[in-house]
């Protein structure tokens, strides 16, 4: 009997909620892509070497094997691109945001999606300011945010910090390596 | 039998019908997460567990580009509840667990009830298949046809029936039988 109390205690607290919407999409591509007023998705389907060689460098392989990229324009001038990236954790995923500068750089980080029991983590992470120190990343750079942030926030937070952390390295990783090197 | 709840000590059948109450709740949010999450109809759920890896392609020979413009309107579209792989086996890994505790604590309350024992044996083996049914109806969606998305349907409803049934039957062995000490 101790261990079915025992074995239900477990599977309860690693029991996985489910997801919710932080912020609308809409909301993140407004915010990432200030300005815009027209849209392209760039689905970049990777080959089998390419998926490895992205999988090799941020340990992730995107879902299907594409990438998606929303470039977003102002009549004809480019205001940037962004990404929607998913991390799985134990807890359920997270989907996190990432938007480019035209030159390349991280303009801005939204946490789009986290699961019933990681939203109070996310908002603590973000209230403490975590994404605004990804800001000017470029890729090559590793985000290191959540090691920014660990003195003002809980143990809890600074775990999911640090799957933010996870995510924007992906996205990094992809926009560095895919958004400008192949051609439509 | 000497375990027999329409006899057994008002604090024993204070506890099932409190286990059987909370469960019921559970079951109750348990219906309507479902009908957020994924649906009751096999399209939705095969929409939730298929996704696009039924018709995913091998990887290109080089990697390719395919564009397409977007409208707002398209990034506010409601967004289909999709568990992938990885999803799933973490759903499979935590899930089946406490519906293996969930059956047993159900069984453990059948075996006190007055029944045919094929008829015990027949609802303990239903409150086992249900989940199985459940996760085999899953994955099979996922790897083989969106066409098993029937067999999830029916391990959930079974499930919600099995636990009906013990329900209906420990309450009114329990507490509204003539035979009931």
């Amino acid at each position: 009997m101790n261990f079915l109390i025992r074995a239900a205690v477990i599977a309860a607290l690693f029991h996985i909620t489910p997801v919710v919407v932080l912020v609308k999409r809409p909301d993140a591509v407004q915010a990432l892509l200030p300005g815009a007023d027209a849209y392209v998705a760039r689905e970049v389907h990777l080959s089998g070497t390419d998926a490895h060689r992205l999988h090799e460098a941020v340990d992730w392989s995107p879902e299907d094997g594409v990438l998606v990229f929303y470039a977003g324009s102002a009549g004809s001038t480019s205001v940037g691109a962004l990404e929607f990236v998913r991390v799985d954790t134990p807890h359920g995923p997270i989907e996190v945001a990432v938007g480019f500068t035209p030159q390349g750089t991280v303009r801005g980080v939204v946490a789009t999606k986290a699961t019933v029991e990681m939203k109070p983590w996310v908002l603590e992470a973000v209230a403490a300011g975590l994404t605004d120190h990804y800001r000017g990343l470029k890729p090559g750079d590793a985000p290191a945010a959540a090691a920014r942030i660990a003195s003002r926030v809980g143990n809890l937070a600074e775990y999911v910090a640090q799957e933010v952390d996870k995510g924007v390295a992906r996205a990094l990783a992809a926009y560095g390596a895919f958004y400008n090197h192949v051609r439509a | 039998m000497l375990y027999d709840l329409r006899r057994a000590d008002v604090r024993i059948k204070w506890l099932v019908t409190g286990l059987l109450a909370t469960l019921g709740l559970s079951y109750l949010f348990g219906a309507v997460m479902v009908a957020l999450y994924a649906g009751f109809t096999p399209r939705s759920v095969a929409a939730t567990y298929a996704g696009p890896e039924m018709s995913m392609a091998m990887p290109p020979e080089t990697t390719v580009v395919v564009q397409r413009p977007m409208s707002m309107a398209d990034f506010a579209k409601r967004e289909v509840h999709t568990v992938d792989a990885k999803l799933l086996i973490q759903d499979t890994h935590v899930h089946v667990p406490m519906y293996g505790l969930i059956a047993a604590a159900l069984g453990v309350v059948v075996a006190g009830l007055s029944l045919p024992r094929r008829w015990a044996l027949g609802l303990i083996a239903l409150l086992f298949a249900a989940p199985w049914l459940d996760f085999a109806g899953m994955w099979l969606t996922k790897l083989a046809s969106p066409r098993f998305a029937i067999v999830t349907l029916a391990g959930g409803w079974a499930m919600g029936v099995a636990f009906l049934i013990v329900a209906t039957l420990a309450v009114h062995q329990m507490w509204l039988s003539r035979e009931r000490d």
